[in-house]
């Protein structure tokens, strides 16, 4: 890890001083910064803004959200973490994918992708992405 | 109550109950008074799923949390289970391989604690009998003795477990489950979602769903909301038993008493009516489960019909069980294990890892001032366990060097397996156990102690299908 990097997130872990309070105050709100990181990770991915921004809504919305969750996204943005760096930014991506018609598609790079609601196995009509449902087995076991 | 004394009076309503039930329903052709305790109520899966939906159900009210059920003294180790008709079957995730015959004999085989009272050809037809009643899916090459086929056949590999299944032949199975590959009586088939404590298809067998057809038995008067808590013993012979029910004591007198219960109340009713068996509550746990993620080079994981697609036996049975424990693969088909590098999604397989452990004194579970609330404390892992993890990690590079892996990430172990073990184990006299090989408790006659607490070693392998045959071996061999 960067020294630079490895003092910004003591800074997080002790408070959050160590980046200017003028970050917090007049940023744009956190779902932005959510947004962004999924759009930046999945750059070669055909993702309607809108869609993405829908997704982050439904996301914090089921997943509660106060000032700290606030200040820890907007925190990840500016510190350039991504997927590999974070579990969050990771489950947020992983399950935006999830979410989405992208494994419906078998992973076709060529074709948008589109939000289809929260991935729940009891409401929504994704199915799991590894299964047989979208990948039929040719050779029955015995 | 119908009567003022019943011939049978069963506490509980699950697995270890409902297939005694069964048995001895069958066996017995006169006219029995039977009474049936259950704690909780009728909570229809119907009811649960909407709950999941995220709709009203009237019958929320009815769901109890297991952590308010007992006190858990290490809040590090959950212990979760279902209350209510039909109990764990209710929750559980339908795993069903047989345990190895290994299993049975591991003071003789391996110099490990003791054998067990049953071997595996004593239980080889109630396990064929409890895989019929439950319809399970699995395949006919097993590394467990077994002729013939299952009820439903095998789930579909995924192009992982096909590679593995190759190089390892019957070390490397379609998982036996009772998650139905093919719809059946009374259930659909699975769709691998993957949820699978309340199945989104109602594809896993619950009591429930059966068709068994016990309670519908017109020999059996079956009461809810009735919170056994002890029995009433004199002369080595329990006379009645004590429960609450509606916030009063109330007490009925049966001739023989079953305890289904789990393995924790089950010690809770023994300890509260003065058993002073050394044993009762001692060496409780389960095994230890911990998660490896398998990262693949150009290999999709796809394909896989249900959520545990296969289990492995490669680090299963061997002489190496003198030194540490045996481990149960089970290969997961979960659809959260997704990776976000370009091209590489579904290029992930997942092993959970299952570690038998031993019955340990200082893993026990007690009584409270509240005598419907029992006490649990699990303070210990074996060293036995503890080193087989780490020959594992050792071990499982070369095991997968048939599969194209770029690198293994192990996972913590998961706080619970859902597999409440041990408390009132089995064995031959009152010197080395608290129930014999009839699940009869030593000093009360008439008292059956069923489930996963008469285990008299863990096993790795899932121990609800064993439970539900020594259910159906003891009503048979005892009536």
């Amino acid at each position: 890890m960067k020294r630079r990097q490895f003092i910004t997130l003591a800074g997080i872990g002790t408070g959050l001083l160590i980046l200017p309070p003028i970050l917090y105050t007049t940023s744009p709100s956190l779902r932005k910064y959510a947004s962004k990181l999924i759009l930046d990770e999945l750059y070669y991915l055909k993702i309607n803004p809108k869609e993405v921004e829908q997704y982050v809504e439904d996301y914090f919305n089921a997943s509660g959200n106060n000032m700290m969750v606030n200040l820890k996204w907007k925190s990840y943005y500016f510190l350039r973490l991504n997927a590999e760096k974070s579990n969050q930014i990771l489950e947020l991506i992983k399950y935006f994918l999830l979410s989405s018609d992208f494994f419906i598609h078998k992973t076709d790079e060529s074709k948008p992708v589109s939000y289809l609601g929260l991935y729940n196995p009891y409401k929504s009509p994704i199915p799991n992405p590894y299964s047989f449902v979208l990948y039929p087995s040719e050779t029955p076991n015995t | 109550m119908k009567y003022d004394h019943y011939d049978l009076i069963v506490v509980g309503t699950g697995f270890a109950s409902t297939f005694f039930l069964k048995k001895y329903l069958e066996k017995n052709r006169s006219v029995k008074k039977i009474l049936v305790l259950e704690r909780g109520h009728l909570f229809p899966h119907a009811e649960r799923l909407k709950i999941k939906k995220g709709e009203h159900s009237d019958f929320s009210k009815f769901d109890e949390p297991w952590e308010k059920a007992i006190i858990n003294k290490n809040p590090e180790k959950r212990w979760p289970f279902t209350t209510g008709f039909g109990g764990c079957s209710n929750c559980w995730w339908g795993c069903t391989p047989r345990f190895m015959p290994s299993d049975f004999k591991m003071k003789t085989l391996f110099g490990v604690a003791d054998d067990w009272p049953v071997s595996y050809e004593d239980l080889d037809r109630y396990y064929y009998e409890a895989e019929e009643l439950m319809s399970i899916s699995g395949p006919e090459d097993t590394p467990f003795p077994r002729k013939g086929k299952y009820p439903l056949p095998p789930h579909n590999f995924t192009a992982v477990d096909k590679i593995l299944n190759e190089k390892y032949g019957n070390k490397y199975i379609s998982q036996p489950t009772a998650r139905a590959s093919r719809s059946t009586k009374g259930r659909n088939a699975c769709f691998a979602n993957s949820t699978c404590d309340i199945c989104p298809a109602n594809a896993k067998f619950t009591v429930e769903n059966s068709s068994i057809g016990v309670y519908e038995n017109e020999q059996i008067e079956l009461v809810y909301g009735a919170q056994v808590y002890s029995l009433l013993t004199a002369g080595g012979i329990a006379r009645k038993v004590n429960y609450v029910k509606d916030g009063k004591d109330c007490q009925i007198s049966g001739e023989v008493i079953i305890l289904g219960a789990n393995p924790i109340f089950n010690t809770n009713i023994l300890l509260n009516s003065g058993d002073k068996n050394r044993f009762t509550g001692k060496g409780f746990g389960e095994q230890l489960g911990m998660q490896v993620l398998i990262y693949l080079d150009n290999l999709k994981n796809t394909g896989g019909s249900t959520w545990v697609n296969a289990n492995g036996y490669m680090l299963y049975d061997g002489t190496h069980r003198k030194d540490y424990a045996a481990c149960l693969i089970e290969t997961n088909n979960a659809p959260y294990y997704i990776r976000l590098e370009r091209g590489k999604w579904l290029n992930m397989a997942s092993f959970r890892m299952l570690f038998e452990d031993l019955p340990l004194d200082s893993n026990y579970i007690t009584t409270t001032e509240n005598r419907l609330v029992p006490e649990v404390n699990f303070n210990t892992r074996s060293d036995y366990t503890l080193k087989a993890i780490e020959n594992m990690k050792k071990t499982l590079p070369d095991i997968l060097s048939c599969l194209p892996v770029e690198k293994l990430k192990y996972l913590d172990p998961f706080p619970n397996e859902g597999h409440i073990i041990g408390g009132t184990r089995m064995g031959l006299s009152a010197a080395d156990s608290v129930v014999d090989k009839n699940m009869i408790h030593h000093q009360y006659r008439n008292v059956f102690v069923l489930g996963a607490g008469s285990f008299t070693t863990f096993s790795a392998s899932n121990p609800t299908l064993t439970l539900a045959a020594l259910s159906l071996y003891s009503a048979d061999n005892s009536f």
